[in-house]
């Protein structure tokens, strides 16, 4: 086991969550901004969520071929639901005093979104992001299956070779960077709450 | 300066407003008061057009607002909610800011602007500027409101029941601040309240509207005097005499809240009854219910010490008692409840007796006069609220 691997798993990690923000977050905004979207948009990533991660990126590999681009693909799919659930969350919590008080000194409305309710629905959001990350981290174990490398080949070799060393070895850094990421994205998230609290 | 012109709303079978018209000049302080449910945040919320008429027209400054961008005419027009409705990620200075911003105004000039702001209601620029709402006070919070929707100088401002929330103390010294920011900078400003003190205190005219119809549009002098319905004087309250007569009986000045015993009480009972209550003399009443006396805890603490027991009556539990009958005395003056006040506040001051006691005309007893339930009654005569 090297660090390499560690490197590559937490970029498959890291470019998943890039492209889950890229089309989690505009998909939530639409499901708060069009209420009869709101249900497809919602059911939509429910549904993702409930197919085993393993099935989707064969499912993907069939038609995408292997490689890391299947991975990504299949992860960003996988952590979809928190991002979405939590933008729509997040904003719709936003006070219909504020919304209105928004409204009625003539913001327009990209203008309330952008500078009034997503930074307030702003912590909300976090922790959708949060939970994705650490799901992600998990779930990228089966990158080794269709080709994307990462801890998930160290733990599969050791499987395969009886190793317990290296199945400990590749759990263990595995839970180590999952424990370190959420609990630095955990401390992130107490300050931001801190400022919407009265 | 703002007009509304047979403007009419309803939601589905309700009327909210009802053919209204009337017209605000400028820089003045009109009211908008009444029930709730009489359309006056309707009519508020129509002047930034955060609600449409379904028929009618309002003008500002002559000019229909409909015909008018939505978004460029809101931010000519403060807005204060009772909500408050800070931006909870914004500072004070950045939320003081906003219109301006949307304004496009120089930084710079935002800077002073704001400076000037907090100045007026003496809030330091360096000790509140940076802070966001969450470490301010209810009271606090609504200066910067106000001082938001000010910020851009907008000619005309809609409060919606901005103080409607806070306590009372706070509440008055923001009306005052807001009436005088008002004067200062002759603004034109329409507030939403149902609290008639309120509107008192800060109109120069107030609409009163009820079932989205206009009852009364007057100036506070006027409306006090001549109350259009009886809603209006309700409304008033005590602010006004009406149908409230001044007092006059002895009624109108006792109490109603006083200890009283049967007769046939127990001699102990009754003194621990007084000590308890703190009073020294019980109003003890037959049998029936009619006025008997009344005993003082001196005589009947003697007459525990002398032992001299005349009578016994089987008390509560069974036990024989001495009972306060023939300690029972009538010298305590008493009134009927229609007798005039100056005669029965005669017999209070000319006897040593600490109270009148005031009878129904069957002898029951309906009430005492002390020099307390004097003084409060007057009080209330005199400054027109509880007390």
């Amino acid at each position: 086991m090297n660090l390499s691997l560690v490197l590559e798993h937490l970029v498959l990690v890291l470019f998943t969550i890039l492209f889950t923000l890229l089309f989690g977050l505009p998909l939530g905004i639409y499901a708060y901004f069009d209420r009869r979207a709101k249900k497809v948009v919602l059911w939509s990533v429910e549904i993702l969520q409930t197919i085993p991660a393993l099935a989707l990126l064969g499912v993907i590999m069939v038609v995408a071929g292997a490689g890391k681009a299947t991975v990504i693909c299949g992860l960003t799919l996988y952590s979809m639901l928190p991002v979405v659930h939590n933008t729509y969350l997040g904003l719709s919590e936003v006070s219909p005093a504020i919304k209105e008080v928004a409204i009625g000194m003539g913001m327009t409305r990209a203008y309330r979104l952008f500078h009034v309710e997503l930074p307030i629905a702003f912590p909300v959001i976090f922790t959708g992001i949060r939970i994705a990350t650490v799901t992600a981290i998990g779930a990228a174990v089966f990158a080794t299956f269709v080709g994307g490398g990462g801890l998930g080949s160290v733990i599969y070799r050791g499987i395969r070779t009886q190793n317990m060393t290296m199945i400990l070895g590749g759990t263990l850094s595995l839970m180590l960077m999952a424990v370190i990421i959420d609990c630095s994205m955990g401390f992130v998230e107490g300050r931001l709450h801190r400022h919407r609290r009265k | 300066m703002i007009r509304f012109e047979n403007v009419r709303k309803s939601y589905k079978k309700t009327t909210v407003l009802n053919n209204v018209n009337f017209e605000i000049e400028a820089g003045t302080f009109t009211v908008l008061i009444g029930p709730s449910g009489c359309g006056k945040t309707t009519s508020l919320k129509m002047i930034n057009r955060l609600i449409e008429p379904d028929a009618g027209r309002i003008l500002i400054k002559g000019e229909y607002i409909h015909s008018l961008d939505r978004i460029r005419l809101r931010r000519s027009i403060g807005y204060v909610i009772q909500q408050i409705g800070l931006f909870p990620n914004m500072t004070v200075e950045q939320n003081i800011a906003v219109v301006p911003k949307l304004l496009k105004y120089q930084p710079a000039q935002i800077t002073d602007m704001v400076h000037e702001l907090l100045a007026m209601v003496k809030m330091p620029y360096k000790d509140f500027a940076g802070k966001y709402p969450y470490q301010l006070s209810g009271g606090q919070q609504q200066r910067i409101g106000v001082l938001r929707a000010l910020a851009a100088s907008p000619p005309i401002i809609l409060m919606d029941e901005p103080f409607a929330a806070l306590d009372p103390m706070t509440r008055s010294s923001l009306q005052d601040e807001v009436k005088n920011l008002q004067q200062q900078l002759n603004k034109t400003i329409v507030f939403v309240t149902h609290d008639m003190d309120e509107a008192l205190n800060l109109a120069d005219k107030i609409i009163f509207l009820d079932k989205g119809n206009i009852v009364q549009m007057a100036s506070p002098e006027e409306m006090l005097e001549n109350p259009a319905t009886n809603l209006i004087r309700s409304f008033m309250g005590k602010r006004i005499g009406g149908p409230d007569q001044p007092p006059e009986y002895a009624a109108d000045f006792m109490r109603t809240n006083y200890h009283r015993v049967n007769k046939n009480k127990g001699i102990r009972e009754c003194i621990e009854s007084m000590d308890r209550n703190n009073v020294d003399s019980l109003l003890v009443v037959n049998d029936d219910k009619t006025y008997a006396g009344t005993v003082s805890l001196k005589t009947l603490k003697n007459s525990a010490k002398s032992g001299v027991f005349a009578l016994k009556r089987k008390g509560s539990d069974g036990k024989l008692h001495h009972v306060i009958t023939p300690h029972v005395t009538c010298e305590r003056p008493t009134s009927f409840i229609d007798e005039e006040a100056r005669v029965c506040f005669e017999k209070l001051l000319e006897t040593d007796s600490r109270y009148v006691v005031v009878l129904n005309h069957d002898d029951t007893i309906a009430g005492i006069v002390t020099d307390t339930s004097v003084a409060k009654a007057l009080a209330d005569v005199f400054w027109s609220d509880e007390i």
